[in-house]
């Protein structure tokens, strides 16, 4: 009995712990995302790891996707986005949104 | 810069800046001393600091998403604490609770100050480094300040001159605006770092106020306005402020109760 229970509970955690949620990563230098558009695909969790390199704490902010998370200077910070729908989601730095700008694209 | 200076700490501070006010306004009411209010602050700014300073490490806890669990349990614990005061002060009458009022008031602006102080020495101490970016970005920062002070200030007089019970009504309805905004920033803070599944919104109000605007950015800092609200963050906003009218009905009626 326990042996199936623990099966159960082990498919039901093992399917969100392990399904291959994709990682992007993105990169900002003097206050500008590289890449500064990526692609995902629809109804995906995503992973975001953005590794800030300037010497500044950043923002990452976006109003289409409800996400707005401080990347310390010289540190990486994760950031889950989607499940999204099919269409363009724009984000940026809030601290340096002059230069720091870009989009997600999901397709 | 300088309008994004003063919109970014205006946001901020508004936020305490309310608080703050509905506590003081309510301490002036109701005869309380506002003694807690200048440890509060000193207390909420040191570990505000303290922080900023370790965000780095702060960040990488549970696999990079540390940062979030902490800002998360921030605004948890300011909505509860809005909820015991609102419960408590519904009680003030009996001359009861004072000390447990004050000892709330004192941990919700120690929270509030972390999180909002936090945010404001990040920003600007990234500009310390860029000298021809660092002058607007402080000129902005005391603006955005003085606007969100003033903001408060002008939420104390209105509080304080009402008679008691408009007061009071007004005292409840900011309760409940700045607990909604907790409630919400809480669960979208849940979803981004995965600790909530994500959903898709519910609605889209961007065309009516977008978020982007100013009138959007105050709403958001004042009652937690989101475009696009996720299902589980509109049923968490309604059932928290639900939860905190019943509570604060129960407490009203029970000391409203003639002592045997």
């Amino acid at each position: 009995m326990c042996r199936y229970i623990l099966l159960i509970v082990l498919t039901t955690f093992s399917h969100s712990l392990w399904a291959a949620t994709p990682i992007i990563e993105i990169e900002l230098r003097d206050h500008l995302f590289y890449p500064a558009e990526i692609t995902i695909p629809a109804d995906t969790k995503v992973k975001l790891i953005i590794i800030n390199t300037d010497n500044a704490a950043e923002e990452f902010e976006s109003y289409e996707m409800n996400r707005e998370k401080v990347i310390p200077a010289g540190s990486r910070g994760v950031v889950f986005i989607g499940p999204l729908r099919a269409g363009e989601y724009p984000f940026f730095g809030e601290f340096f949104p002059k230069t720091a700008q870009g989009k997600v694209i999901v397709k | 810069m300088l309008l994004n200076a003063v919109i970014i700490i205006l946001r901020e501070v508004i936020e305490a800046s309310l608080l703050i006010s509905i506590f003081l306004a309510f301490c002036q009411k109701y005869n309380v001393s506002r003694h807690w209010l200048m440890p509060a602050l000193g207390i909420g700014l040191s570990l505000a600091t303290l922080y900023a300073i370790n965000i780095n490490i702060v960040s990488q806890w549970l696999e990079g998403v540390g940062q979030e669990i902490i800002n998360a349990g921030i605004h948890i614990v300011v909505y509860l604490v809005l909820l015991v005061f609102l419960t408590l002060s519904m009680t003030i009458k009996t001359g009861r609770n004072k000390p447990l009022i004050i000892l709330v008031m004192l941990i919700g602006v120690i929270f509030a100050s972390i999180r909002e102080g936090s945010e404001i020495i990040l920003y600007i101490h990234g500009f310390i480094g860029i000298p021809e970016l660092l002058p607007p970005v402080l000129m902005g920062g005391i603006i955005g300040a003085g606007i969100g002070l003033s903001v408060g200030v002008l939420f104390y007089y209105l509080l304080v001159n009402l008679s008691s019970k408009q007061g009071a009504k007004l005292g409840i309805l900011l309760c409940l605006c700045v607990a909604g905004g907790m409630v919400l920033q809480a669960t979208q803070l849940l979803s981004q770092a995965d600790w909530i599944t994500s959903q898709y919104p519910l609605w889209d109000t961007t065309m009516w106020i977008s978020e982007r605007s100013v009138l959007g950015q105050l709403l958001y800092a004042l009652v937690g306005y989101e475009a696009t609200p996720m299902p589980i963050q509109v049923i968490s906003y309604i059932s928290a402020l639900s939860f905190m009218i019943i509570l604060a009905a129960f407490s009203y009626v029970y000391s409203s109760r003639p002592q045997s």
